[in-house]
């Protein structure tokens, strides 16, 4: 018996849910809006008191933090492998996902929620705010969420985001110039980690990646999107975020 | 062959070296004196490492980085003496600890260790060479925490930060080991070689917080890693022949919660 808790598919909640799905593994969906706080409700604090968003039951444990699920779903269950046969490629492969996990995701994140995080509930009664605010568990989370609600995010650190944001795009394109996927020869877990780092990458930072100055990145987008794991987890979004994906669908695929 | 690249076995570097050691693996060790030389010079090709700095293990002529997948794919490529269960969930044990240590122990270690201990071993130094050295570093985060370093410019906010993130780390190696004498699963493990590399400095650096009185558990659990003859061997590679207070910049402190 699964349950995952989750938010959209998107960042940390669809890293499980499209391995989940890849490896045909059924589990109970336990949608969390996490613009409405539900991650910091007592009833979702009970399951994962540091009130992060996905978590995951199993046999009666839950697990929390999404690349580590990932790894355990791969590792617990029948299917196909998601993580490479050889070692050097399966090195690899967690190489990416730290990348992409502390390096890359602070930054694409203090963006998204810059411009849309924020900007979602900014508008609401400053005390439920307030309140919400108080209610989260990690000190490092009350940081985030304020600057988001605030919108004290200074110059300096949304520059360096947009840094390193820029070298990522490049890093992705160097690595699927050498390799057909991140971590060698096949799809595996860094290629899920990425794909929902990256999947509106297109669309948030056009002038950095496009059919010109990206195409393997481009390529590799279209193909992960092709695949039925990822349109059946995209389809369980509910947000216009979740919906952009679509601009993915290849000719051919919008003909079918 | 294996080649270890690596600076005084404390921190990451401890941590490959009791990992090489536990699996009795021969290796030839490659000493980097991280104050002398530039950090990441072109002996070998650095392509894949956050921090683009030692250590790094060479194997077929692959460079391979980040201490802790650099153990595992040890474990994975050379199984006998292994260090993991197989078991999925002391594979996701594993990980969490280690994203803890990378995100949480290993940066609050890095800063109060360089407050402490590089800074004065820097004033002594030759600063146009050491200003040298942190200038042809790759990124410009890690200059700014060499310079950090060279300057003495670390903040009360940041200290306390730190210090508030090891007394975080202390609760939660007590917590792991209420009921187990190791933090996953029933025997000794990468997870605990993950922890112990920066876990180990924490009764120097934090004494008030990770006493024997304070923190009992923590305390018998330095103590039994202490015990192993590969923690000695390892500690055997120093040079300076004081190994635990040689630190050098830690990953950064993260950024967006």
């Amino acid at each position: 018996m699964i349950t995952l808790y989750h938010w959209e598919p998107n960042a940390n909640s669809g890293k499980p849910m499209l391995t989940l799905a890849e490896k045909g593994v059924a589990y109970d969906s336990h949608y969390l809006d996490l613009l409405a706080f539900d991650q910091h409700k007592p009833e979702y604090l009970a399951i994962n008191p540091m009130g992060t968003i996905p978590a995951m039951s199993h046999d009666g444990r839950v697990l929390t933090e999404s690349t580590a699920i990932m790894e355990y779903v791969d590792r617990a269950f029948p299917g196909p492998a998601l993580s490479p046969a050889d070692s050097i490629e399966r090195w690899r492969m967690r190489w990416w996902m730290k990348y992409l996990d502390q390096y890359l995701a602070p930054s694409f994140s203090m963006i998204g929620w810059s411009v849309f995080v924020g900007p979602s509930v900014r508008d609401r009664d400053p005390d439920e705010l307030r309140a919400a605010i108080d209610r989260i568990p990690l000190p490092e989370r009350r940081v985030a969420w304020s600057k988001a609600i605030y919108n004290t995010f200074s110059a300096e650190e949304l520059a360096e985001s947009n840094r390193r944001v820029a070298i990522g795009i490049k890093q992705l394109e160097a690595a699927l110039t050498e390799r057909p996927w991140l971590a060698g020869d096949t799809y595996s877990l860094a290629d899920i980690n990425a794909f929902n780092l990256a999947y509106a990458l297109p669309l948030s930072q056009p002038a950095l990646a496009n059919d010109e100055l990206t195409p393997r990145l481009m390529a590799w987008l279209r193909a992960i999107y092709a695949r039925p794991a990822t349109k059946a987890t995209w389809a369980k979004g509910r947000t216009d975020m979740a919906a952009r994906v679509r601009f993915l669908e290849t000719p051919e695929a919008t003909n079918a | 062959m294996l080649e270890l690249y690596h600076g005084e076995p404390n921190g990451a570097a401890l941590k490959a070296l009791i990992v090489l050691h536990e699996k009795e693996l021969p290796f030839t060790s490659r000493y980097l004196d991280l104050l002398e030389a530039t950090p990441f010079d072109d002996r070998i090709e650095v392509a894949y490492n956050l921090e683009r700095e030692a250590p790094i293990l060479v194997h077929h002529g692959q460079p391979i980085t980040e201490t802790l997948f650099l153990s595992m794919y040890l474990d994975d490529a050379f199984p006998e003496r292994p260090l993991q269960s197989g078991d999925a969930v002391d594979l996701w044990s594993l990980l969490v600890w280690g994203r803890f240590c990378g995100e949480v122990l290993a940066p609050a270690v890095g800063t109060l260790g360089c407050k402490a201990h590089l800074v004065p071993t820097l004033a002594k130094r030759d600063r146009s060479a050491i200003e040298a050295a942190v200038g042809g570093l790759h990124t410009p985060e890690r200059r700014q925490a060499w310079l950090q370093a060279l300057n003495d410019s670390f903040s009360e906010e940041e200290l306390a930060e730190s210090r508030r993130k090891a007394g975080v780390a202390v609760n939660r190696i007590e917590a792991a080991l209420a009921d187990s004498e190791w933090l996953s699963g029933p025997t000794f493990s990468l997870a605990d070689i993950e922890v112990f590399a920066y876990a180990d400095a924490l009764p120097l650096l934090v004494p008030d917080i990770a006493s024997p009185t304070a923190a009992p558990r923590l305390d018998a659990w330095l103590d039994r890693v202490r015990a192993r003859p590969s923690v000695a061997k390892a500690r055997a590679h120093s040079r300076t022949g004081a190994p635990q207070t040689a630190f050098v910049p830690g990953p950064e402190h993260s950024r967006w919660g």
